[in-house]
């Protein structure tokens, strides 16, 4: 192998380096041992370089690739989903490693570095995560450089400063190609997400379920109003209704549950100015959308459902961004058909006979329904009931149980609880889940809605009102409405005691609270202008700038704005090239050599004009005389110019001049 | 008699005894025109001392050969003053130094202290033997032959004294017909018996030294040798580039090659010539590349181009 192609110590430093800033974002989907395989790669490959151990042999590889795969395998179960693949792509990264002997392998690396790069976004789009792929790519970039400098033999940064130069001239034309080039749909859509777990409210609620989900600190979706944002305790985002109990457990409505003219909401008449807001889910592998009451989205590919619900006919699998109308006082449903009473009444039989019991007696010692609805609701209020993070497990008959026995529980069996009463006593009613309140960010006046904002409630028919929402959880624990979870279970100390790092925890320390809100408008930016920058959106931006789109057009867009921002790099990297002039009479003598050339003699590099001519000559026999003249005269004009006269000078260049314009007109031998 | 008949009929006559290697012959010329001194590498029996004695005969100079041994001494080339017990003085016994052409034999057989001796006396045109200098004969040419350096038991010229050689050359095999030709001679005649005529009196010499020094080198040539120079200091394959001595020996030569094809001016052609023979043993390859000396000219020629880019 020649040194053209053996790898640079320099260069193969920054390749390790590369290779664990690549893996870092993974490590925690990754199992221990592939970690243990990049310190084994890396530590083989040094010992390689300094010729203490040798590259590994056939059976070797063949026995390290098959215990990367067996590993796999059984570290997941199974070698189809996301986690499995890319931690195979990364263990084979690492073993490439090991053999990496030449360029060649060099570049098979490098090159399955930048794809690597692209692996993270699979799991996540955050500000961080692009701004760390960016640091990885300078890194990768800067090994594919030291590559190309054979005499580093010490490890040094002069190629950071070439690669990161080279990235910044390459960012205007990323932005081009990410606003201008067409978003085309994947040829072919591999299920990776079928694996990944869903997150948010699921459309079966059991007791607990809430509770769990309020242990978790990520983001659910951020809003942003345009106007007022109005108070936290109107701040309800309905996203699931829950019509059906069976089993112990609250379910939606299936379409084909639904009897077929109930399957479209009941026209609602609304009035005054509605609450317009923009809202960015983050993907939650389900359905249902968030939204007040009562919400109307005129966007594509949001449905609306009988019990007034946004939903999205596909799975969202990335960031969703949409917007809505709300109408918070409009009456949904003055008229309830029987199907819908039939069903917002259904209990299953039998099962919480002392609660079914309560209710009956309660609802006879009210005048009204709305006097039905006060007393349960300050049966919460003026009895123990407790509002916990930790509810206790319920067993059969949990109603029973709860009501009258533990009184220890969450929004959801508050809810639950309250449903049950109040079909028991004939009033329609069904549990709403979504989320409650949000967090106020100042900076850019979003409403962040995190997981533990999860909250489940009540909705109840009445006569002349139509559907009304009533919150029991309200009864027990207003602060939870008012202020939040986080003051609701105070006293407890439960609120995220699972994640001791989650920087909510910290909002008492005001700079980092201010810092943590910072950059979450920061992120409520990036997802609405760079992730949430879908065709659709290209499509209206482009449409907006340059009228009628068609492809002809859009690609004459593409060009020109690639060229407009890639001639100002050109034209700086030529500027500062030093130039050389070329003297009129090398320009001429150039002509001269283009003439040839054209004639099929070409001029060798280095070749002096009269070692040329001879050549020329010989080639061209029938132009010879003129061949070594005009080369006389040049050698003389360049080269025998102390005792020029200028008359002679001007003479010669005249008759150079003639000649060249005699040898245009020659053609070429047959 | 033009200096162009004079200088081919000097090429001709040595051609008589070293047959077919006329290339050659017009470089050890233009080096001795150019007061250098030259170093002749090549393997044993290829005519390296035929060629020097046949230019000293065709020059009608004086020669003295020294063959370089490992135990050589300074003193055994520069000359002994010797005690004479008749007028009790010390006479000094000039050695073989003092002579017009030296033919060093085998100059890398000897060691570094003998080599330096000669070579001083090369860069100086005079010896100091006891504190008492003295000129060297004029014009004074050492041609120098060394066997190429892996053979066993040869102490390397190193670089810088390897400088002072105006031109290196290499003979080469002969041509077939050539070593023919030589074949079917008479057996016995070597050159001494085929007795060269002096072809280039002292005056003549005096003459064509005296054309060199009004040789035109135009702006244009002047800046090809530096585009020449400059490469070779700044392109990757080479350790050591051509030094300033350097580039104003390849424009002596240059010069000397112009006179010798009857031009009052410098081509880029003379300096192509002179190219491989002056510059190849200053360049040294850098360790990552595999070429030698030669190659690095080639590389020279092929990639400056004549025509300012």
């Amino acid at each position: 192998m020649n040194a053209q192609q053996q790898i640079p110590r320099n260069a193969l430093v920054w390749m390790i380096i590369s290779l664990f800033t690549l893996a870092a974002p993974h490590v925690t989907r990754l199992p221990v041992w592939v970690l243990a395989v990049y310190g084994v790669a890396a530590l083989w490959r040094s010992m390689v370089y300094r010729g203490r151990w040798s590259f590994p042999g056939r059976l070797v590889k063949l026995a390290l690739i098959l215990c990367a795969c067996g590993g796999i395998y059984a570290s997941y179960g199974n070698m189809l989903g996301l986690e499995p693949t890319v931690a195979l792509l990364l263990t084979a990264f690492a073993l490439k490693l090991i053999e990496l002997a030449g360029r060649k392998d060099a570049y098979v690396l490098l090159f399955l570095g930048y794809f690597i790069c692209i692996t993270e976004f699979l799991f996540s789009q955050d500000l961080l995560i692009v701004l760390y792929s960016v640091l990885n790519t300078t890194l990768i970039t800067t090994a594919l450089v030291a590559l190309h400098q054979p005499d580093q033999h010490r490890f040094n940064h002069g190629s950071l400063r070439l690669a990161a130069v080279m990235l910044a001239q390459a960012f205007p034309l990323m932005l081009v190609l990410f606003f201008l080039f067409p978003r085309i749909g994947p040829l072919w859509s591999v299920p990776i997400k079928r694996h990944t777990a869903k997150t948010g409210v699921s459309d079966v609620m059991q007791p607990g379920d809430i509770s769990h989900l309020s242990q978790s600190d990520e983001v659910a979706f951020r809003a942003q109003f345009q106007g007022e944002i109005p108070p936290r305790s109107q701040l309800y985002w309905r996203g699931l209704v829950f019509s059906r109990l069976a089993d112990g457990a609250w379910r939606r409505l299936r379409n084909y549950e639904v009897a077929p003219n109930e399957r479209r909401p009941a026209p609602v008449t609304t009035g005054g100015e509605p609450l317009r807001y923009s809202v960015i889910l983050n993907p939650t592998q389900q359905h249902w959308l968030y939204s007040l009451r009562y919400a109307e989205s005129g966007q594509a590919g949001v449905m609306a459902t009988a019990d007034y619900l946004l939903y999205s006919p596909v799975e969202l699998e990335d960031q969703y961004r949409y917007h809505a109308r709300s109408w918070p006082d409009a009456v949904l449903e003055p008229e309830l058909s029987d199907w819908r009473r039939r069903t917002e009444l259904q209990l299953p039989k039998g099962g919480n006979p002392r609660t079914r019991q309560l209710a009956l007696d309660m609802r006879a010692a009210s005048a009204s329904a709305a006097a039905f609805v006060g007393a349960v609701l300050a049966m919460f209020t003026h009895q123990p009931f407790v509002y916990t993070l930790q509810p206790p497990r319920l067993g059969t008959d949990p109603m029973d149980r709860f009501l009258f026995q533990t009184r220890r529980g969450f929004c959801e069996h508050y809810a639950y609880a309250f449903v049950v009463m109040m079909r028991a006593a004939g009033v329609p009613a069904r549990v709403v889940a979504g989320y409650q309140g949000g967090e106020v960010n100042p900076v850019n006046r979003t409403v962040i809605v995190h997981q533990f904002d999860a909250h489940a409630w009540a909705e109840i028919w009445l006569r002349g009102r139509g559907w009304v929402r009533v919150d029991p959880t309200a009864a027990v624990a207003p602060e939870r409405i008012e202020l939040g979870l986080e003051q609701a279970v105070a006293t407890e100390g439960s609120f995220l005691a699972d994640s001791p790092l989650s920087p909510l925890r910290y909002r008492g320390i005001s700079w980092l609270n201010s810092l943590r809100l910072r950059y979450d408008a920061l992120t409520y930016q990036w997802q609405s202008w760079v992730v949430g920058f879908n065709s659709e959106r290209q499509y209206r931006v482009l449409q907006k700038l340059f009228g009628q789109l068609d492809a002809s057009k859009l690609m004459l867009i593409l060009l020109g704005s690639g060229a407009l921002v890639l001639v100002p790099v050109a034209g700086s990297l030529l500027a500062r090239r030093r130039v050389h002039p070329l003297s009129p009479l090398d320009h001429t003598y150039l002509t001269f050599c283009d003439r040839l050339s054209r004639l099929g003699v070409v001029r060798n590099p280095g070749e002096g004009p009269a070692a040329f001519a001879e050549r020329a000559a010989q080639a061209l026999p029938h132009w010879a005389p003129l061949l070594q003249r005009l080369t006389g005269i040049y050698c003389e004009l360049a080269y025998a110019d102390a005792n020029l006269s200028p008359t002679r000078s001007t003479q010669l260049k005249r008759e150079f001049k003639r000649g060249l314009r005699r040898l245009k007109r020659a053609r070429r031998p047959r | 008699m033009r200096l162009q008949d004079v200088i081919d009929n000097a090429v001709a006559e040595v051609g008589r005894v070293l047959l077919g290697k006329e290339p050659q012959i017009r470089l050890a010329l233009c080096c001795l025109f150019a007061r250098g001194h030259l170093l002749i590498e090549d393997l044993p029996g290829m005519g390296k001392t035929t060629l020097s004695h046949a230019l000293a005969d065709a020059l009608g100079l004086s020669y003295k050969r020294v063959q370089f041994t490992s135990d050589l001494l300074p003193a055994d080339i520069l000359g002994v003053s010797v005690y004479n017990r008749n007028d009790a003085s010390f006479s000094f016994h000039p050695g073989p130094i003092f002579t017009q052409v030296l033919l060093a034999d085998e100059i890398n057989r000897t060691t570094p202290r003998t080599q330096s001796a000669l070579l001083e006396a090369m860069a100086e045109g005079q010896v100091t033997v006891e504190g008492e200098t003295r000129r060297l004969p004029k014009p004074f040419f050492v041609i120098a032959t060394q066997n190429p350096i892996h053979q066993s038991g040869t102490y390397p010229l190193p670089e810088s004294q390897l400088d002072r050689f105006l031109m290196r050359l290499e003979l080469g095999y002969p041509h077939p017909r050539a070593e023919r030709e030589m074949l079917l001679r008479q057996p016995g005649a070597s050159a001494q018996v085929l007795g060269l005529q002096q072809c280039i009196d002292r005056e003549q010499l005096q003459m064509i030294r005296a054309a060199v020094a009004t040789v035109h080198a135009s702006d244009n040539l002047l800046d090809y040798l530096q585009r020449l120079v400059a490469y070779s200091r700044q392109a990757p394959e080479f350790a050591v580039g051509l030094s300033p001595r350097g580039a104003l020996a390849l424009l002596d030569c240059a010069r000397t090659w112009a006179v010798m094809g009857s031009r009052g001016h410098v081509v880029p052609e003379d300096l192509q010539m002179v190219l491989p023979a002056v510059a190849a043993h200053r360049l040294v390859p850098n360790g990552d590349y595999a070429g030698d000396g030669q190659a690095l000219v080639t590389l020279l020629q092929r990639n400056v181009d004549v025509i300012k880019p």
